[in-house]
């Protein structure tokens, strides 16, 4: 006989209360945003435009958020990835300047790694040393940018054609960067719903203590999520790098707010534990559509500044009311 | 003496906290396929020692043996790699986790490269309560059941390991009769299986049905392990509480004023149970009751902390829904939780500010706080109740436990309230604080105010309350008028496990 465990059973929420979920409400919110665009300006639904803000645009910050967003899920920040983003590209194109033969597939594998190596020097302090997220990633922001500032004070251009196919190729007339970037959120699509390891990040960012006493090793676990954001990182600066045909100390600047924001409207909790990685891509978009409405409405570009203030209080205060 | 069978053994385990030593020495050896019922008061020391045993803890000195060699974990995982699993009294779910995803929690069945196979983990879930009998949606969310539910999904999760030790922290808290039953056939098909099954439980009716064999802990030390077939349950029980009582409570307030709260009929759906009482002016009244029994959660919803279905709560004469904290305040009430350190103290803050905060309004003079008087009033309340510090400046957090209850205490005695609520007053504070604490309590009720004390520690409930409020699962299971004279530990204990539960259902000797 069967007793049932007190209450009712069954029951996955209606659809219809599901669009109030945070990952499907921003998808929701975009559409709205798009419909907005159309109405408000002929120049938005123009190819050219659509492009630029849909593929285009989206794919470098699109690629640091989806970092942002594995290591805010496990329950810490990154303040870092701006300052690592210069930094890389800087010695990617300084790396060009010494050796202009150097094969672009080497030079890509060397970015990511050098993008590990960074997360992990944020990983380590975080987690060996125990400082908190925030202040180890604000220190390390302040380390990366330095390092690159004395490294190379202006822009250094000169990246060749070959490796400018990362931004500018195409592969049976498909641009080889969406290709890229379809990889790479597929494969962290997988790593976060279907592996093992995404879900322990869940778990830590959720309750630590709790995932401590399941056995999860936490400390190991909070370094992982700061390595592969790491490798994120290098990925977008690879990208980066080809896109603008060289590197400096503002190739990244902004990301790293940026990031945080497409991670909060997308969704994820600034807790820990919740919230899913297309949905933080939606949040990218969000940016990307708003700075292009504003900037085809020609609205002053440091009042866009304030508005992007504006719409960052109404999505967290909305999505802090959602939750509770 | 180590038998073959031995699986675990522990050799002199100690485990200090600040003020309190948790485990003296604690030696003991489990067997193959046992079911070792391990039982002693709150503060036995039981919790401490199994989680010395599955690695939240490390033990200051002593040695744990599995298999025969030594072992040390320095982390949960560590022991679950060992083979020591277990199921912790305080819930241990991931909230936004579904059933499934909890009860695989670090153990996710996976394919190739660490891929989660959620169909399986779906279905053994599924057959995992099945063979339990329970009926439960493994896609619900954590957050979604009920207590009950949740302890369902505790026990599942235990049952999908199969380690050679499972240790259960009173795993029936929740569970009805026949759920319990389930849990039993389920222990012992795991024991004939030759899994060593450690039981802790203040249930003694519990262990006498399930257990082989019993240890009984108490003040950290181990009282004696016996087969359970030669115990009566009046041994146990001596065995848990026997002891004097210390001679350092001050002697009882004589007389006694009027009403000053009183409670009719309250009521929380699942929790609480038609409570009544009367709280008199110049009295200490005393709740006891085993973890779980609702004794905070009374404290909580007279002080409107916590909300409430039924009943009435009636405050100096006058009928009062407290909807608020700020409304308890204001009514008169003062209120010290059990967990100084997270709801007490300001632990980084000065001693004067730590005594002054709840009534900084009058301190205020055109808006500015006015130093001077804060500052003296810190310094008399300090030399008052004797906190030993290097002065008001000092913050709170480097003081010893004592003397940030007595900081909490004077935060009070300054509003002046005439119902103190005090949950665990002596709780990891050593005996000679102690004693002072229970002096000043007296002081507080000579001087014409109540003081309601929720305590786990029967020595102080018997030598400091008038009356003693004995409750158990939601409900009063009764009430000792101590002025007629002095109740027994064997008394409150008996009300608080119940005798009407039968020791004699279900096939035990």
């Amino acid at each position: 006989m069967k007793t049932a465990a007190n209450g009712r059973t069954g029951g996955r929420r209606p659809w219809y209360r599901r669009l109030t979920e945070p990952g499907v409400l921003v998808w929701l919110i975009l559409a709205v945003l798009i419909v907005f665009c159309i109405s408000a300006s002929p120049l938005f639904i123009q190819a050219e435009n659509l492009r630029n803000v849909f593929l285009t645009q989206p794919i470098g910050l699109g690629l640091a958020s989806l970092g942002q967003a594995i290591v805010v899920i496990s329950g810490g920040i990154d303040l870092s990835i701006g300052s690592v983003i210069s930094l890389l590209s800087s010695l990617a194109a300084g790396l060009y300047r010494a050796a202009p033969g150097i094969h672009p597939v080497l030079m890509a594998l060397v970015l990511v790694a050098l993008g590990a190596a960074a997360g992990s020097v944020n990983g380590l302090i975080v987690v060996g040393l125990r400082v908190p997220p925030f202040m180890a990633t604000l220190a390390t922001m302040s380390l990366f940018q330095g390092a690159v500032l004395f490294y190379a004070p202006r822009t250094i251009g000169g990246i060749p054609a070959s490796y400018r196919f990362i931004s500018d190729g195409q592969i049976a007339g498909v641009p080889f960067s969406i290709i890229l970037f379809v990889l790479v959120i597929a494969a962290c699509l997988c790593l976060m719903k279907g592996n093992r390891m995404g879900r322990h990040i869940y778990a830590v960012g959720s309750d630590p203590f709790v995932s401590q006493i399941s056995g999860i090793p936490v400390r190991r676990v909070q370094f992982l999520a700061y390595l592969i954001c790491g490798v994120l990182i290098g990925i977008a600066a690879m990208f980066m790098t080809a896109r603008f045909g060289g590197g400096g100390p503002k190739v990244g600047v902004g990301y790293e707010l940026d990031s945080i924001t497409a991670v909060v409207i997308g969704g994820v909790s600034l807790a820990g534990g919740a919230g899913s990685l297309l949905g933080t891509f939606a949040g990218v978009l969000i940016i990307g559509v708003f700075y292009n409405i504003m900037n085809l409405l020609s609205v002053n570009a440091y009042l866009q500044i304030v508005l992007k203030g504006v719409v960052l209080i109404i999505a967290v205060s909305f999505y802090a009311k959602r939750r509770v | 003496m180590e038998s073959a069978d031995t699986v675990l053994r522990l050799e002199g385990i100690t485990k200090r906290f600040p003020g309190v030593k948790a485990l003296d020495g604690v030696s003991l050896e489990f067997r193959r396929g046992e079911v070792h019922g391990l039982v002693g008061e709150n503060g036995a020391g039981k919790s401490t020692l199994m989680k010395i045993l599955s690695g939240v803890y490390h033990a200051d000195s002593g040695r744990i043996f599995l298999n025969g060699a030594e072992v040390t974990f320095r982390g949960p995982h560590e022991a679950q790699e060992a083979g020591i699993s277990i199921i912790f009294q305080e819930f241990s779910l991931i909230r936004g986790f579904t059933v499934a995803e909890n009860v695989f929690l670090n153990r996710e069945p996976v394919r190739l490269l660490g891929h989660l196979d959620a169909r399986a983990a779906r279905e053994r879930t599924r057959a995992l309560l099945d063979e339990i009998g329970i009926e439960l949606d493994v896609d619900r969310k954590a957050d979604e059941l009920s207590v009950v539910q949740q302890q369902v999904v505790e026990i599942v999760k235990a049952l999908s390991v199969t380690a050679p030790v499972l240790i259960m922290d009173e795993p029936s808290a929740a569970l009805t009769d026949k759920e319990l039953r389930k849990l039993f056939e389920i222990i012992r098909t795991l024991a004939a299986k030759g899994v060593t099954v450690i039981y802790i439980s203040h249930m003694l009716e519990e262990v006498f049905e399930i257990a082989d064999r019993v240890t009984v802990l108490k003040d950290g030390r181990v009282m004696g392990t016996r087969p359970v077939r030669e115990l009566t349950r009046d041994e146990l029980v001596r065995m848990m509480v026997g002891r004097t009582i210390e001679d350092y409570f001050p002697p009882r307030g004589g007389e006694q004023g009027p009403v000053l709260l009183e409670v009719r009929g309250l009521s929380r759906r699942g929790s609480l149970s038609a409570i009544s009482l009367e709280l008199h002016a110049g009295e200490i009244l005393g709740v006891a009751g085993m973890v779980g029994s609702g004794r905070n959660l009374l404290a909580r919803c007279i002080l409107g902390l916590e909300p409430y279905d039924g009943g009435e709560i009636i405050v100096k004469g006058r009928g009062w829904p407290p909807r608020s904290f700020h409304d308890a305040m204001a009514a008169g009430f003062g209120y010290i939780t059990d967990d100084r350190k997270a709801q007490g103290i300001l632990g980084p803050m000065s001693i004067q500010e730590n005594v002054t905060i709840a009534s900084l309004g009058s301190y205020l003079s055109v808006g500015f706080l006015h130093r001077g008087r804060e500052n003296a009033d810190a310094r008399r309340q300090m030399e008052l109740l004797g906190i030993k510090g290097t002065g008001v400046g000092q913050a709170v957090q480097t003081l010893s436990g004592g003397n940030q209850q007595k900081v909490l205490i004077a935060r009070w005695l300054l509003r002046q309230p005439d119902i103190f609520v005090i949950s665990e007053p002596t709780r990891g504070i050593d005996v000679g604080a102690k004693a002072e604490i229970y002096r000043i309590m007296r002081e507080v009720t000579g001087a014409g105010k109540a003081i309601l004390m929720i305590s786990s520690e029967l020595p102080e409930v018997i030598g400091m309350s008038d009356r003693i409020l004995v409750m158990r699962a939601g409900s009063i299971a009764g009430m000792i008028d101590q002025r007629a004279g002095q109740a027994s530990e064997e008394q409150i204990m008996s009300l608080a496990v119940g005798h009407e539960y039968s020791i004699h259902q279900g096939g035990a000797p």
